[in-house]
């Protein structure tokens, strides 16, 4: 399991765009990949409705955790997306 | 002679007078039937699942080819639904659904989507909580392929109708067949819902909040309606008909002569020229385009009343920040909370009154619940750095009031200054004239703000002590009384000779023979609802403001508001 823990930069947070764009993303590998706030449980980090139901603003801190063969790049690639602001 | 069916009456959110045969639009009959698959049925059950989900794929996918080449945004509301259909967790949860609990494939699909679209109904942020609408949308896609039927669209109708429906969903209206649809009549819905926008912005008249439209309407059956006064005739009689055709005529004329106003500036026979608002209670509203200068008035109310729970600061800041882009370079006035004695919140506990209106409502709660108050202002702050934002505190009774809402927002600056968080530093502030005690000093008020907005409502109802909601005192409620055009002629003054900005948002404003004597008492800015400033560019046309200015003076002079309306009647034709 990998694990990194990120801060959202976009304004926007990950809602619509956002949120699509991420878990498109997160899609592409093969890992589990999950995203939780703080002291909360994990969830799906390739279901674009419950990232959205985590209501997560910019500001929030997250961690993204992947568990599977390519957990390290899904992890490397998926905070740098975060990390970009998503283009905004 | 036949006798004429019951009236049916709603909220009358885009004008116009029609009579057309109704259409009743059922989109779904939806059947779910939910039993138990035998053992060993599950196999089944996924296999009807897998073959909706991709017909399902293959509609929206359609969709959005035909839709695209017309309208983007409307494509992209099939896009996400798409999005939707393919998303992991839901798919999963239905399979369980299907083999575990031997679901059959109707009732899992049913179910699953159902808890999804309440989690997200669920979330603080209306961007989000709005999205459930998207869920419950393909959910019924999919039910429907269900059940073997093909999409009941009003994609093509064949033949004028009115559509009588409960609601309208977004796939609904983004594929209605604009040329046949006369009418719009819904059970749910007001002034600036979805359905509301799009029937404005479309000018078909519209009529929403009719209760069991869809049961008391009959299919196909000639249905008469005033969207003027909210009034629906189901299978008129001849009489009624004719009467309507004269009706129809009126409008029409009078709508032709508006229409030439409508995308113009508001501009007097002299050349005297006025600034409209327009007046908003939600994220979504009418593009302001070149009919509005402004937003004079955004309700900041619905985001509490809708939420589950006291929306937090984000949630306020996202709608607040969508509101101001969406304004596209118009200034929008934002209203802090106007809450307390008659609205209440489902979830926050508020000292019962004996006198609402003269009770601890709006800023005098605000005041007392500085965490709620902070709140709010910090969320405007920030989406004041995102396009023009002006701040404006309601029931200000005094000089102390102006001075204590002043020391809230230099706090709630402070505290994002300190964090580093981007706002408009020179942000405007102003304060609504509803309360008698900061009308009649206007003089030292204007002083203290950058702006003002007269409330027409609340300051007639507390000038003349009487209740408009109350039939037995409605008949005191008299916003054109002399007294009334006296205190209003008197802040005019006292802002005008300032230089400092006064506007009027009540709803004289939109009314075009009160707009005259509004602009005769010196008023410039008038903020109204969506569907009047056409009636209103009109009448100002008409005339030139010294000639509103006399007609204004007359007036003052004069002893009852009856005799004011009747010679408001006859000099303004």
């Amino acid at each position: 399991m990998t694990k990194k823990q990120v801060e959202i930069v976009n304004k926007t947070g990950l809602h619509a765009r956002p949120a699509s764009d991420f878990v498109l993303a997160a899609k592409k590998y093969a890992s589990n990949v999950t995203i939780s706030k703080e002291g909360e449980e994990p969830v799906n980090a390739k279901s674009v409705i419950r990232i959205l139901a985590e209501g997560i603003g910019q500001g929030t801190k997250i961690e993204i955790a992947a568990d599977g063969t390519d957990e390290e790049q899904a992890v490397a690639e998926l905070s740098a997306l975060i990390e970009s602001g998503f283009g905004e | 002679m036949d006798t004429e069916r019951e009236i049916l009456r709603g909220k009358p959110v885009s004008p116009g007078i029609v009579i057309a045969k109704a259409y009743i639009y059922r989109p779904l009959e939806l059947h779910v039937p939910e039993e138990t698959v035998a053992a060993g049925g599950e196999q089944e059950q996924l296999g009807i699942f897998e073959k909706v989900c991709a017909q399902a794929e293959t509609e929206l996918d359609e969709l959005c080819e035909r839709l695209g080449a017309e309208d983007a945004s409307k494509a992209k509301i099939f896009a996400a639904h798409r999005e939707i259909l393919e998303d992991e967790e839901v798919l999963a949860e239905i399979r369980h659904a299907i083999t575990v609990d031997r679901r059959n494939a109707a009732a899992a699909i049913d179910k699953v989507y159902g808890q999804f679209a309440e989690l997200l109904a669920g979330v603080a942020d209306p961007l989000i909580a709005e999205r459930a609408a998207d869920l419950y949308d393909v959910r019924d896609r999919l039910l429907r392929l269900c059940m073997g039927k093909k999409a009941k669209d009003l994609s093509a109708l064949g033949e004028d109708v009115i559509i009588v429906a409960h609601d309208l969903c977004p796939s609904d209206t983004a594929t209605m067949d604009r040329e046949h649809v006369k009418g719009i009549v819904t059970e749910t819905g007001g002034t600036n819902s979805h359905s509301a926008i799009l029937a404005r912005s479309f000018q078909i008249p519209a009529i929403l909040g009719v209760e069991n439209a869809v049961s008391l309407i009959k299919e196909g059956s000639l249905l008469a309606m005033d969207a003027i006064s909210g009034e629906l005739f189901p299978e008129p009689t001849p009489e009624r008909t004719e009467s309507f055709e004269e009706k129809r005529r009126c409008f029409l004329a009078e709508r032709a002569k508006e229409e030439q106003y409508r995308d113009r500036p508001a501009v007097m026979a002299d050349g005297t020229k006025l600034l409209l608002g327009m007046n908003i209670g939600g994220t979504e509203f009418d593009m302001p385009g070149t009919r509005f200068d402004f937003i004079g008035l955004f309700r900041t109310e619905f985001l509490y009343m809708e939420a589950a729970e006291l929306p937090d600061e984000e949630a306020q800041f996202a709608a607040y920040r969508r509101v101001v882009e969406r304004a596209d370079g118009h200034t929008v006035t934002l209203r802090t909370l106007d809450i307390g004695g008659d609205k209440t919140l489902p979830y926050m506990e508020l000292p019962k009154e004996e006198n609402p209106f003269l009770g601890k409502r709006a800023l005098r709660l605000c005041f007392d619940e500085p965490e709620l108050f902070q709140t709010q202002l910090r969320a405007a702050l920030r989406a004041s750095a995102f396009g023009s934002l002006q701040i404006m505190f309601p029931m200000v009774g005094g000089m102390e009031d102006i001075a204590r809402a002043k020391q809230q927002l230099e706090a709630a600056k402070r505290a994002l200054s300190e964090k580093g968080v981007a706002f408009d530093p020179n942000i405007r502030t102003g304060i609504m004239i509803e309360v008698p005690s900061i009308a009649l000093i206007a003089d030292m008020a204007a002083e203290e703000v950058d702006f003002a907005s007269i409330g027409s409502n609340d300051l007639t109802q507390y000038v003349c002590a009487a209740d408009r909601m109350n039939p037995g005192t409605a008949g005191y409620y008299q916003n054109l009384s002399p007294a009334m055009l006296r205190l209003l002629s008197f802040v005019f003054a006292e802002f005008n000779r300032r230089g400092k900005e006064i506007c009027v948002c009540g709803e004289m404003a939109g009314n075009p023979k009160a707009a005259v004597l509004l602009a005769g008492l010196g008023a410039r800015r008038l903020s109204m609802s969506a569907a009047n400033d056409a009636g209103v560019k009109a009448a100002l046309a008409a005339i030139s403001r010294k000639d509103a200015e006399d007609i204004a003076k007359r007036c003052m002079q004069m002893r009852t508001e009856k005799e004011v309306m009747e010679y408001l009647e006859t000099a303004l034709r």
